[in-house]
């Protein structure tokens, strides 16, 4: 098929389906962190796709830069709190961290 | 002089505040200041009297309040009646002052007793000075809270305290049918005064059914204060008060008060047939109920109470008859020869200590003076030619039967028998036959003289005031206080002859009964056991009304505080519980899985966009 | 269908995979390798789309940098994940990743849901029909450039901030505790 915008769109839908349903769903507090990471992406994609079809190239490209910048540094501190975690609890399933439950 | 006449209820108003407040300034300690006020005012309501004899009247009012339209006066209107009904109030309420100088002597409460007595002077003053049905009432409810002040003057025992309470609810009935009917009468008329409402009627504003209904209404008050069946109840009870009190407001004026109440609003009950069939019959059935209770008592009081009664409800019947000048007279001399006798009583249980005729007997030698002015007391209420009971009771029945009410004529004959009955076996069994109990009789003496000259006064009231309306005086009294038109007094040999004959067999009967010995047990030997019990229990009206309205009225009380505590205060509560159990679902919304969160944020974003898809 | 077009199809189909697998892994090493495969095809991606300096950052960020953090934090934490010992067959071993199965159902629902109803709205949307004048030769970086210090010079010096921030942040929360324990058993490592 041509690539034309709508395409590009529904391949970035269906990444960030994935990523959400990662997100929701897996156990592991990395393997969420990796599925956010999806999500993200897929956002990029987005953007980068309206800024050559519809606006100029610039702007788009530069929310998209912004994001990956703010995506690395949350990366890292998300990181960072999983390692705590893990160093505390020796495990890191989010289904056994509920202590903020009634 | 009658312009002067608003000061007469004023000076007993001063005497009660002074009383009330500086009490123990005062020489004699409160007693000697209203005397001093009610003897101003005696002499006052003379003056005031003598003016009216002559021709004089007054009246004046003024503005009160104003509500939209309606502008409430209040005022005050001096004629025959209300100069004559003065004189008596002060005069009695004058001689119980001086009387209360001995009998309360060294009492506790002696300035409150004097207070009270002056205020309810006072306001006895302004009912009967009153020019509408809304003053009236306000001095009407105030007799009232001074009658229970004074009822429960010892009200350390606690069936002096249920007494007051019992007076005061009972003639409460009364006054709301009294408030009914006088806002009855102003919705129709839209004028408070007596006048106004007279007026109105005459030319025929108010009729039927409505003015009917009014009418009886307004005697209902009159039922209550006047203590005729069925609220008569609390009369006999009110005797727990010192017997001054009975003698002045149980006796003379307070009881008087309902009855003064029909005669200012007569107009009212002269339209109305149905109204003067109620009234004549209730007083007829009171007079006839109460004189056979009287004949069972044994407490000295209560058969002077039953007495009123039975008198008031002579009063009344002759109200009903059409017989106002003669319900007013007799009105008059109940008031004297009733205050008398009831001071004497008090002067017995002074100088014995106690009520009951049973510990009493031959006293008659060592309480002379009280034993004569007794007897003439009892000898006028009997109706004995020529005391005062006899031309007012005599005026009475000749009502009766000149208006063709053959059975309440005869009723009213047979209730005359039983009055000289009961006070003839009073008599015997207070004064004559042997002591029956040898302390009492042995501590018996004669009371000291501010109580025996009051009653000398009022015995030799008792033999002249009669003479005010006899065909030797040409029925002077007739002439001077009458509704609409003079009543043109008849004599009739037959009523004449049957009310000898009454006050002749009663006295006779109670001579050949208790002459000889003070045994009330000739009613069993006769059969009558069973009838003499009844009346001794006063028919049992008291334990049916407690057992219906006090303690349905209890019951009802309960059951609306249970409903009160389980349902009112259930339900607020149930809406705490409520919210407690609510929150305690909703909590586990709070698992503590973030993922949890999330997907119900997430399924809100899709269920969002759905629409969006859908509708967009 | 010129082969730009079969370019994208690849790189779309490869980038598609890689997301998922990176979901549904048995070892979560292999997912975070699968992710760094996702990212090199979402640069790829970039390249066809003429976002040639963002496709660039793309690969050394996400593939150089985030990827390997990633894959440190994989060893610093997760011991038993990395066996993945829960049951015998495949699937076990794959749903022991998985959260209960009814909030699977309900995340599917989610998932699928928006993929459907973003589709649906992206399907009825009236896009420009015009291709893209193929992998034209446009000056990127002095755009991007440009404009970063001229309009966007204010979210530029914030973006730094917040990578400072991060920076010292991750430092601090990361680092042990130097106090040594109350039986002064704990070493400092």
């Amino acid at each position: 098929m041509t690539i034309s915008l709508p395409v590009i769109l529904a391949v970035s839908a269906v990444m960030f389906g994935f990523g959400v349903y990662g997100a929701l769903t897996l156990r592991n507090a990395i393997r969420i962190l990796m599925c956010v990471e999806l999500i993200l992406n897929s956002v990029n994609i987005n953007l980068v796709a309206f800024s050559r079809y519809l606006a100029d190239p610039a702007q788009g490209q530069i929310f998209t830069i912004f994001v990956m910048t703010v995506a690395a540094a949350e990366a890292a501190v998300g990181l960072a709190i999983i390692l705590m975690i893990a160093r505390q609890r020796s495990h890191i399933d989010i289904e056994r961290i509920n202590l903020l439950k009634w | 002089m009658a312009e002067l006449a608003w000061i007469i209820p004023l000076l007993p108003f001063i005497s009660f505040l002074i009383i009330a407040l500086f009490g123990h300034k005062t020489p004699g300690n409160g007693g000697k200041v209203g005397i001093a006020a009610l003897l101003a005012s005696f002499v006052l309501s003379l003056a005031v009297f003598v003016d009216v004899l002559g021709g004089g009247s007054a009246a004046g009012r003024f503005e009160w309040a104003r509500v939209g339209q309606v502008s409430v006066q209040m005022g005050y209107q001096v004629d025959a009646l209300a100069a004559t009904m003065l004189v008596v109030v002060t005069l009695v309420s004058l001689l119980v002052h001086i009387y209360s100088l001995g009998y309360m002597h060294g009492d506790a409460r002696y300035k409150r007793y004097y207070s009270i007595l002056s205020l309810f002077t006072g306001s006895m003053l302004g009912l009967v000075l009153a020019d509408n049905f809304l003053m009236l009432f306000i001095f009407w409810e105030l007799i009232g809270l001074c009658s229970y002040l004074l009822i429960g003057h010892w009200y350390e025992k606690r069936e002096v305290g249920h007494a007051a309470m019992k007076a005061f609810l009972t003639t409460r009935v009364g006054d709301v049918a009294l408030l009914i009917g006088i806002f009855l009468l102003f919705l129709h008329t839209a004028t408070f005064s007596f006048a106004g409402v007279e007026a109105q009627v005459a030319a025929g504003q108010l009729q039927g059914a409505a003015l009917a209904a009014a009418a009886i209404l307004v005697f209902a008050g009159a039922v209550g204060k006047s203590a005729q069946f069925p609220l008569h109840t609390w009369l006999p009870d009110a005797m727990a008060g010192p017997t001054p009190v009975s003698a002045l407001i149980h006796a003379a004026t307070l009881v008087a008060a309902g009855v003064y109440l029909v005669l200012r609003s007569y107009g009212i009950f002269a339209a109305s047939e149905t109204a003067l069939l109620t009234v004549a019959w209730i007083g007829g059935i009171t007079a006839l109920f109460a004189a056979t209770i009287a004949v069972a008592m044994t407490d000295i009081k209560k058969v002077l109470a039953y007495s009123t009664v039975s008198q008031l409800g002579f009063m009344v019947t002759a109200l009903g008859v059409g017989g106002y000048t003669a319900a007013f007279f007799h009105l008059v001399t109940h008031a004297v020869f009733k205050a008398l006798l009831f001071l004497a009583s008090g002067s017995v249980i002074h100088g014995t200590g106690t009520q009951e005729m049973g510990q009493m007997g031959g006293l008659r030698s060592k309480m002379p003076v009280t034993f004569w002015t007794w007897l003439i007391g009892a000898l006028a209420l009997a109706g004995v030619y020529p005391l005062a009971g006899f031309w007012s009771k005599d005026e009475i029945l000749l009502s009766a039967h000149d208006g063709g009410f053959t059975a309440l004529y005869w009723i009213l004959v047979i209730a005359s028998t039983l009055t000289a009955f009961y006070i003839g076996r009073a008599t015997l069994l207070t004064f004559f036959g042997k002591p029956r109990d040898k302390k009492v009789y042995e501590h018996a003496h004669e009371s000291p003289s501010t109580m025996t000259i009051p009653m000398i006064l009022l015995a030799a009231l008792a033999v002249v005031v009669g003479f005010a309306n006899s065909p030797h005086a040409g029925y002077w009294f007739s002439h001077f206080v009458y509704f609409d038109h003079p009543h043109e007094a008849s004599s009739s040999s037959f009523v004449i002859l049957w009310a000898t004959l009454a006050w002749v067999v009663g006295l006779g009967a109670a001579y050949l009964l208790y002459g000889k010995s003070a045994d009330d047990g000739w009613a069993k030997r006769l059969g009558l056991g069973g009838v003499w019990r009844v009346l001794s229990n006063k028919y049992y009206v008291d334990e049916l009304y407690n057992g219906v309205f006090v303690r349905g009225t209890v019951a009802l009380s309960r059951a609306t505080g249970e409903f009160d505590k389980e349902v009112v205060d259930g339900a607020v509560n149930g809406i705490g519980a409520l919210f407690r159990s609510g929150s305690g679902l909703l909590r586990r919304a709070q698992t503590g899985l973030v993922q949890a969160y999330a997907l119900t944020l997430f399924l809100a974003v899709v269920l969002g966009l759905v629409i969006f898809a859908i509708g967009g | 269908m010129t082969i730009v077009d079969w370019f994208f199809v690849i790189f779309a189909a490869v980038t598609l995979v890689g997301a998922y697998r990176v979901v549904i892994s048995e070892k979560i090493m292999h997912a975070a390798l699968w992710l760094g495969l996702t990212f090199a095809g979402v640069a790829a991606i970039f390249f066809l789309l003429g976002a040639d300096f963002l496709a660039a950052a793309q690969l050394l960020i996400y593939v150089g940098a985030i990827t390997t953090i990633i894959i440190f934090g994989i060893m610093l934490s997760s011991l038993e994940d990395l066996r993945g010992k829960f049951g015998n067959t495949l699937w076990q071993r794959i749903s022991a990743q998985f959260s209960s199965p009814r909030r699977g159902a309900f995340a599917l629902i989610a998932a699928g849901g928006l993929v459907v109803s973003l589709i649906a709205l992206i399907l009825r949307g009236s896009w420009p029909s015009a291709r893209p004048e193929g992998l034209a030769v446009v000056d990127t970086p002095s755009l991007i450039g440009d404009a970063m210090f001229n309009r966007f010079v204010i979210p530029f010096e914030i973006a730094s901030v917040v990578l400072l921030v991060a920076l010292i942040g991750a430092i601090a929360l990361a680092a042990k505790d130097e106090a040594p324990a109350a039986n002064g058993e704990e070493q400092p490592k």
